[in-house]
């Protein structure tokens, strides 16, 4: 689903790589734990999967497509097959949970039928039945990335990316998040997660990769965060 | 593609930035009346140029009786002899095509027509008050030299007038007229660039949450570009219905009102108007959809 091959990203003004001859194989409807110290190369991972950024050498597929040769007419296609969650729920203020949630189906020209139909459901299935008419400031953190949650998972994409969900909410609310993107998982969806929570990757044990420097120092799967920490 | 999804932000885009919108509007306006002011005062030169074209002379004006000219002074007017040795002079030069004699009730009556309102200026004057002349109509209208040389202060001339040196001075004035419109339409049309394109940044500013999620959802650039393009345009197509009727006001008050005293059969047509009009807009409506894209290139990346 997500095949990185020696893919190293340097950015403009600097001279360590963010990710360094990086090679991992994400299959379809894994769940992996993407874990490392800040600066380590998780954000640039997911930006890349997302063609965001380019790579600077290196292969990457996503979803069966080579990221290269994927014209920038095109990255709007690849985009509606990745869901996005992140640690600031990126909620539209002025729009309730509903609107919020329709938004992401109304931009890219879904029917309204087709809407009205979906959204309820994605609704209930984070947690929300009965706040569908709340505002995102009537909402606690857990309620609000929940809705975050839903948005990235309504157009039922192959590829749920989420950086640092967990890093605003509290750890009894985060085991909710993560019960979410389990039941995500358990859809068929990839799920991608970066994270900083030890406590969270110990108690989910699934495939956990660590990022050091740019580098993989560990690929493992039923991990735990590393015993260093 | 949801037509109404895109108007309802294209609205939100314009409200909230109103004032700005407002200061588009105008210079756009402005800008087009000016640039279709030029447009029409070109195709009224050409127009009034065609009219003359065949119908300049140079009027050789003869004495009558106590004319106030001083050649004139105590000749009595012209006496016949006089008037066909002129006019045989002048029929016999190269550069002449034919010479008419138009008498004092033929200068009467056209004199009438041309001032068929004016009832006072007719009540004062009376046939006599009218002189002889000769038309001279020329080959090339450019030629006229020597044929002014050859009658100015020829016994019982009291004047020469070239029709084409008038019409010259004027048409001149016109161009600087057209030229000065035109020079303050491109100033107009650059300062309308720059203040879409601040719109514009403005808007984009406004909106990029909203865009930020767009392009994660995967929404199309179209899609994300289009609300702003179109704010873009409906400024642009609003300021190019002001210029329309700033434009059609201008026909009305201030060509007709020139041309009843010019050349009563050269009006500027409605259909002339028209064309500028739709020139004008679609130029408009072309340099705010190219303001708006080069300016979100640079500030909405996809």
């Amino acid at each position: 689903m997500i095949h990185f091959d020696n893919v190293t990203k340097v950015y403009a003004n600097q001279n360590r790589p963010a990710l360094d001859h990086v090679s991992v194989d994400v299959d379809k409807g894994e769940f992996v734990f993407l874990v490392g110290p800040s600066g380590s190369g998780k954000s640039t991972f997911l930006r890349l999967v997302l063609k965001e950024e380019r790579p600077n050498s290196g292969a990457i597929h996503v979803a069966g497509k080579d990221l290269a040769r994927l014209s920038n007419f095109k990255i709007p296609h690849l985009r509606r097959r990745i869901g996005c969650v992140f640690q600031d729920f990126r909620l539209l203020p002025n729009k309730n949970v509903y609107e919020n949630v329709a938004f992401a189906l109304e931009v890219i020209g879904k029917p309204r039928r087709f809407i009205r139909k979906v959204v309820p459901e994605v609704v209930e299935l984070v947690g929300l039945e009965g706040k569908a008419h709340r505002m995102p400031d009537e909402l606690s953190g857990g309620e609000q990335q929940r809705v975050a949650m839903a948005r990235a998972f309504v157009n039922r994409p192959m590829i749920l990316l989420a950086d640092e969900p967990t890093g605003n909410i509290d750890p009894a609310t985060s085991i909710g998040i993560m019960k979410v993107l389990d039941r995500i998982n358990r859809t068929g969806t990839t799920v991608v997660m970066a994270t900083h929570d030890a406590a969270i990757v110990d108690s989910m044990r699934k495939r956990v990769v660590e990022l050091e420097d740019g580098k993989i120092v560990r690929d493992q799967s039923r991990g735990v965060y590393g015993q260093a920490y | 593609m949801r037509a109404n999804f895109i108007f309802s932000e294209v609205w939100i885009g314009l409200r909230r930035n109103l004032t700005m919108t407002i200061a588009v509007i105008v210079t756009v306006a402005i800008g087009m009346a000016l640039l279709g002011v030029g447009l029409m005062i070109n195709s009224q030169i050409n127009s009034m140029k065609d009219f003359w074209a065949d119908k300049v002379e140079v009027s050789v004006f003869l004495c009558k009786k106590n004319d106030p000219f001083p050649q004139c002074k105590g000749s009595g007017g012209v006496n016949a002899q006089e008037q066909a040795e002129l006019k045989s002079t002048i029929e016999g030069m190269s550069q002449v095509e034919s010479v008419a004699v138009e008498n004092a009730a033929e200068a009467y009556k056209n004199f009438r027509d041309q001032n068929a309102n004016n009832t006072v200026l007719l009540s004062a004057i009376q046939v006599e008050d009218m002189p002889e002349s000769l038309r001279v109509k020329l080959k090339d209208p450019e030629a006229y030299g020597p044929v002014i040389e050859a009658v100015k202060g020829a016994p019982g001339v009291s004047n020469v007038v070239n029709q084409k040196e008038l019409l010259e001075k004027f048409f001149g004035l016109l161009e600087k007229l057209r030229w000065a419109a035109l020079v303050v339409a491109i100033i107009l049309v650059f300062a309308a660039t720059l203040l879409i394109g601040n719109t514009v940044r403005l808007s984009a500013y406004n909106r990029r949450r909203e865009t930020g999620i767009m392009r994660l959802v995967g929404a199309s650039n179209l899609y994300i570009q289009l609300p702003f393009v179109m704010e873009g345009v409906i400024a642009g197509l609003i300021g190019g219905v002001l210029a329309a009727m700033l434009l059609i006001v201008s026909k009305v008050f201030l060509f007709d009102g020139v041309q009843l005293y010019l050349s009563p059969n050269s009006q500027l047509s409605w259909e002339t108007v028209a064309s500028v009009i739709s020139v004008t807009m679609v130029f408009g409506v072309l340099i705010c959809v190219l303001a708006s894209f080069v300016t979100l290139r640079r500030y909405l990346r996809v």
